[in-house]
């Protein structure tokens, strides 16, 4: 059996005790099939925080992630390794978070060696992201973090970003202990005036600190059980935060690019080539010399990709789409209620596939009345935030939730 | 809530009620019913304090004519100060629901050092410079002397007090010692004689076990409490103890050069006043032919040297002539100071009974039984007559004279031990006479006689059974509760081999063992890799917790555990533990995780509570036995096995067990908190063993959690841990380990709480 399993660096035997099999039981037919069929029904419901009312949310978001890379991140309990397990599943964050929050930035911190290194800069390039994050697989993990001083590089780097976007922390702590140089409580102090959100997942147990720093700024805090559990701790922490006291509200000015000019747009009367412009998020890197690009409307310069934040003017460059894609935040789709199938429908309306034995569960939708599969309803709440039922009756589309 | 117990109406403070305090209340009710003594069991951080208060308060309001009395024992100021909280609570809120206060009083009583307002006397930090000096100022005679002479200082607040407090009661309420300061500011009363007068009127009375245990203070203190009385002992796991201490005397030589030093201070004292005013003495000589208890018009401030004996030994008889005379008397102390200084010019242990040691007195100084049984009454008759201010001074003189008629009143149940030197140290001389008390039941009896209830309860009270026995009392309700939880917050483990399969164990035979060391540091290094915060560990004793440190030391253990956590270590100098856990808390709070090491039985493990992060583990490492070699504890196990049928061993076991669950139960203080619990010793797996531990460690105590290596242990750990890192909120309690007043009455819910009370 080993022997297929190459990759992992660890024998069975070197593993934890799984019990499996206590989590399963049978039912009163002697079968486990339903059961399992409900497991995978319940976990996929669980991932749905349910959210009431309009709130206002922070739609422009600031994000640091902090990753521990001390000696605790080699433990083996998340497999491979946690701090693989970890780079595995922050791509997916980062995917994910830039698909919910297509206006918002990100950068990367690493907790090394009781300091902390900038990885990435805030940005809204999703690709360079995770090229960074690429080339840490082999990195060595030694010594121990410090809390203290990554949140003091995350202060000092969220501080100057303007007040109507949301400021937030994200530190994946492996550690149960941080190295600190000073007083870490003045530290979370200083954050907590300055209205930046900070929220820790621990990989291993609670730790004091931790929640200490969650609850005094407002942040979620969370300790991981395996690593689906991690994956949706994660994931739940790319939908944005309600709005924290200190945002201003506040017209924000937004530029709508347009593409760069095509050659049969140029002034035909000079006939020349399209001028050979350089991007401006390569402009470090000394590459993406070439004709396409987003010009920004105000001073023109170019970029090579939407949303970003203008280098020279500042202002922030985004597209309709993106817009659009936030949108669904403002308007969520209420939660479906779950009720036992007693026959209610014949098939899911959303699928059209028939209920069977299997489905111990449906969900109505509050609105429309029309009863689902759990299935569509975790493609419904996840990914497309409309509900097709409501959406095919035009009274019903497009209206605030109702606030009670 | 309010709620009926079996039929009455109790009114409980709060609007959420945990099972097991119904049912301790349930219990509680049979007990005052019935009129009789009860022993309860129920884990710490259940609300027990609130149960019984509330319970015993609601009794007295609708039977004020079988309950009139409420004597609230607690162990420390802290955990006073505590009771008094709560009492306020439930007071607020009978207030709240039925539009005025309760008539009762609730008054707290302790020592001068905690309730002096003087400006002076109250900036003195020991205890017995407070009492001394509030003496020097409010004794009859320093008064008396006032009147004709003003320079003389008194204190204004006594005077004040003793003008107008006595006719006046307190109004209905209830003071802590803050409120009592405050009451006493505002009328220049003194809040210690206020409270001393307080208590004999109070329905509900809140102080420490001393009070009522050691004959010295009780005799004074607690005289007129009445019969219709319910007493309760909280935390009362060591109680025995603390009546063995009440009754026990322990002399060195120190205390035989003090006292000789305060004698010759006494002799010129005498010798001048004979010049001087010779009246004085004879005045008091005739006294004594009356009758020293009639003669004894005792005032409550002269009343600083009480009679170390149990009032119904106390004779009352006229005091012997030999030692009527002042000089006499001191010639007499004297005789038997110097025959006490012989008996410890010893070269090897001594042991005999107070029969003998009678004996040896009566053949080398001639000194007769019944006139040393009246040494310590005339000591203090002299004192007055002496108009001694400050008697502080004679402490050790007063000691002799407690062992004089102490050694002469009691034969039975007593022994005398000389040893030369101390076991540590063979070599240096250093004579110890011990008088030692071997039965507890000697300073129990008297209480339980007297009232009509009394309550002894704890957290740790397992194995129940012992406490009738070596108490001498016949208990009507006897229970043990568990906690109900809504998660496994506890996690028991017993490790009995390291990861290399080696045996670990603090038997005698092992300790030293370098296997058994190391596969202990091994042990503390994988739980420090793996628990947050706090982490606190137990040794058995001083010595083992050194000698092991030290191996640790050479092996690499602790430069290995200082990679996780900081260390920290309990010693015997309390200024330095104190500092020690001041900054442990430090690193808890701060995220740095810290080590404690310490010993079963030191401050740390009676005192401090780690609760949350400051324990979310704690290592047992071997059993802590009680060191077996003492002589005194020798005695105590043959008369225990002689008199009350315990076998030596059941004893032991039931010592060290009880003092390993309060160790271990440092860790959890509440229901939302939770801690790991790990018993390092191969030992404790035996069933004598595990059984002995109270109910609520037992029923997470798992077989699977019984036999464990190192690692397992800490895989168990691990996950253990993550599940308890999940969110938990009021939600998931409620109606499983919480329930609301309408849950508390479903009947399933009834009939729960009825199975839950196992009678042992």
């Amino acid at each position: 059996m080993a022997d297929d399993e190459q990759d992992t660096k660890e024998y069975r035997w070197e593993t934890g005790y799984e019990k499996t099999w206590e989590a399963i039981k049978e039912d009163e037919d002697g079968l486990v099939e339903g059961l399992v069929a409900e497991f995978a029904q319940k976990a996929a419901r669980k991932a749905v925080v349910p959210r009431r009312g309009p709130v206002r949310l922070g739609m422009m978001r600031h994000v640091l992630v902090a990753v521990d890379c001390s000696e605790a991140m080699n433990s083996q309990d998340l497999k491979p390794s946690r701090f693989l397990c970890t780079l595995k599943l922050l791509e997916k964050f980062i995917e994910e978070y830039f698909d919910q929050n297509p206006l918002s930035q990100l950068g990367l911190v690493l907790m090394k060696n009781k300091r902390a290194e900038k990885l990435t800069e805030l940005s809204g390039n999703v690709r360079k992201h995770l090229k960074a994050l690429q080339g840490l697989t082999d990195m060595a993990l030694t010594g121990e973090p410090s809390l203290q001083n990554t949140l003091e590089f995350a202060g000092r780097v969220l501080k100057p970003l303007p007040a109507h976007a949301s400021r937030e922390l994200l530190v994946l702590f492996a550690s149960l202990t941080t190295c600190d140089p000073g007083d870490i409580n003045t530290t979370i102090q200083a954050l907590k005036t300055e209205g930046i959100r900070c929220s820790v997942i621990g990989l291993a147990a609670e730790v004091r600190i931790c929640k200490k720093l969650c609850q005094d700024t407002g942040g979620e805090y969370g300790v991981v059980l395996d690593d689906v559990h991690y994956r949706s701790l994660l994931l739940d922490s790319t939908s944005p935060p309600p709005r924290a006291r200190a945002l201003d509200a506040g017209l924000v000015k937004m530029g709508f690019p347009h593409s760069a000019p095509q050659t049969n747009q140029t002034d035909p009367g000079t006939n020349a080539d399209p001028p050979i412009t350089v991007c401006m998020c390569h402009l470090d890197d000394g590459e993406g010399v070439g004709g396409e690009g987003h010009l920004c409307p105000q001073c023109r310069s170019k970029y090579c990709s939407l949303p970003a934040q203008c280098r020279t003017c500042g202002l922030t460059l985004a597209s309709a789409p993106h817009l659009a894609r936030s949108y669904h935040h403002l308007f969520p789709v209420e939660p479906y209620e779950e009720v036992a199938y007693e026959g209610q429908a014949q098939y899911c309306f959303a699928c059209l596939r028939n209920f069977t034995d299997i489905d111990k569960q449906v969900y109505r939708c509050g609105r429309c009345h029309e009863f689902y599969c759990w299935e569509c309803e975790s493609v419904v709440s996840t990914t497309l935030h409309v509900c097709p039922g409501c959406a095919s009756r035009p009274h019903l589309y497009q209206r605030l939730p109702d606030s009670s | 809530m309010k709620l009926t117990v079996d039929g009455l109406l109790v009114y409980f403070p709060y609007d959420y009620i945990y099972p097991e305090q119904y049912a301790y209340m349930l219990e509680l009710k049979r007990a005052l019913d019935a009129k009789g003594h009860g022993l309860l069991e129920m884990p710490s951080g259940t609300g027990k304090t609130i149960s019984l208060l509330s319970l015993i308060v609601a009794y007295m309001i609708q039977n004020p004519h079988h309950v009139r009395k409420l004597i609230y024992c607690s162990r420390t100021v802290p955990e006073i100060e505590k009771v008094l909280e709560e009492l306020k609570n439930l007071i607020k809120y009978y207030e709240k629901c039925q539009g005025e206060k309760p008539s009762l009083t609730g008054v707290v009583l302790s020592s001068r050092k905690n309730l002096c307002i003087h400006p002076e006397v109250s900036r003195e930090r020991e205890g017995k410079l407070v009492d001394g000096k509030c003496h020097s100022l409010t004794a009859s005679y320093i008064r008396e002397r006032h009147e004709s002479d003003n320079s003389i200082p008194i204190c204004q607040f006594y005077e004040g007090f003793n003008r107008e407090g006595k006719e006046s009661m307190l109004p209905y309420g209830v003071y802590t010692m803050d409120d009592l300061k405050q009451y006493g500011a505002d009328r220049n009363w003194c809040p210690y004689f206020l409270s001393r007068f307080a208590i004999i009127h109070a329905e509900i009375v809140v102080y420490s076990y001393h009070y009522l245990l050691d004959p010295k203070i009780a005799e004074v203190v607690s005289k007129e409490m009445n019969r219709e009385a319910v007493v309760v002992f909280d935390e009362a796991h060591n109680i025995d103890n603390v009546c063995i201490d009440s009754l026990s005397v322990k002399v060195t030589r120190r205390t035989i050069d003090r006292s000789t030093m305060a004698l010759q201070q006494l002799e010129k004292t005498v010798a001048q006043i004979r010049e001087a005013d010779a009246a004085r003495l004879t005045v008091e000589y005739e006294q004594m032919v009356e009758g020293l208890r009639h003669a004894a018009m005792q005032r409550e401030t002269d009343a600083v040297l009480g009679n170390p004996i149990l009032p119904d030994d106390v004779l009352n008889e006229v005091v012997p002539g030999n030692i009527r005379n002042a000089e006499h008397f001191l010639s007499f102390l004297k005789r038997f100071i110097e025959y006490l200084k012989t008996r410890l010019r010893i070269q090897h242990v001594v042991q005999e009974s107070p029969a003998g040691f009678l004996k040896d007195v009566q053949a080398r100084v001639c000194i007769e039984r019944k006139p040393l049984r009246f040494c310590a009454t005339r000591l203090s008759s002299l004192m007055k007559t002496l108009e001694i201010p400050d008697p502080s001074n004679f402490a050790s003189l007063t000691l002799i004279t407690h062992l004089a008629t102490l050694v002469s009143t009691y034969t039975k149940g007593f022994t005398i031990i000389i040893e030369p030197f101390d076991d540590k140290t063979p070599t240096v001389s250093n004579p110890i006479l011990h008088f030692s008390c071997m039965d507890s039941s000697i300073a129990m009896r008297p209480v339980f006689a007297r009232f009509q209830s009394v309550i002894i309860t704890s957290g740790t009270l397992s194995p129940l059974d012992m406490y009738p026995k070596i108490l001498d009392f016949n208990p009507v309700i006897m229970s043990s509760f568990t906690m109900t939880l809504a998660r496994p917050c506890i996690l028991p483990m017993i490790v009995s081999k390291g990861s290399d399969q080696v045996a670990i164990s603090s038997k005698y035979e092992t300790r030293e063992d370098v296997a058994v060391i190391r596969n202990y540091g091994q042990l503390l290094v994988e739980i420090s890799a793996s628990v947050p915060d706090g982490v606190v560990c137990f040794f058995t004793s001083y010595l083992y917790l050194e000698s092991v440190v030290g191996a640790w030391y050479d092996q690499g253990v602790v430069a290995s555990l200082q990679r996780h956590k900081l260390l920290f270590i309990e010693t015997q100098d309390s200024a330095e533990t104190s500092f020690a856990l001041i900054n442990y808390i430090k690193a808890c709070e701060s995220g740095r995780g810290a080590v404690l090491l310490s010993v079963a039985r030191g401050k740390v493990s009676e005192g401090v509570d780690f609760d949350h992060h400051l324990g979310r583990a704690v290592l047992m490492f071997g059993i802590p036995y009680v060191f077996t070699q003492s002589r005194i504890l020798k005695a105590r196990l043959d008369y225990l096995r002689d008199q009350f049928q315990i076998r030596e061993n059941d004893f032991l076991t039931f010592d060290a067990m009880r003092h390993a669950a309060q160790c271990v139960g440092r860790a959890l203080r509440g229901k939302t908190d939770y801690g790991i619990m790990i018993f390092a010793d191969k030992r404790f797996s035996r069933a004598d063993k595990r059984t002995k531990l109270p109910r609520w460690i037992q029923e997470h105590l798992k077989d699977s959690l019984c036999n464990l290596s190192t690692e397992e242990a800490v895989q168990i750990c691990k996950r253990w841990l993550r599940q308890m890192a999940q969110p938990f909120t009021r939600e998931d309690q409620l109606g499983v380990s919480l329930l609301t007043l309408q849950q508390l009455q479903s009947e399933e819910q009834q009939e729960k709480i009825e199975k839950q009370v196992i009678q042992k």
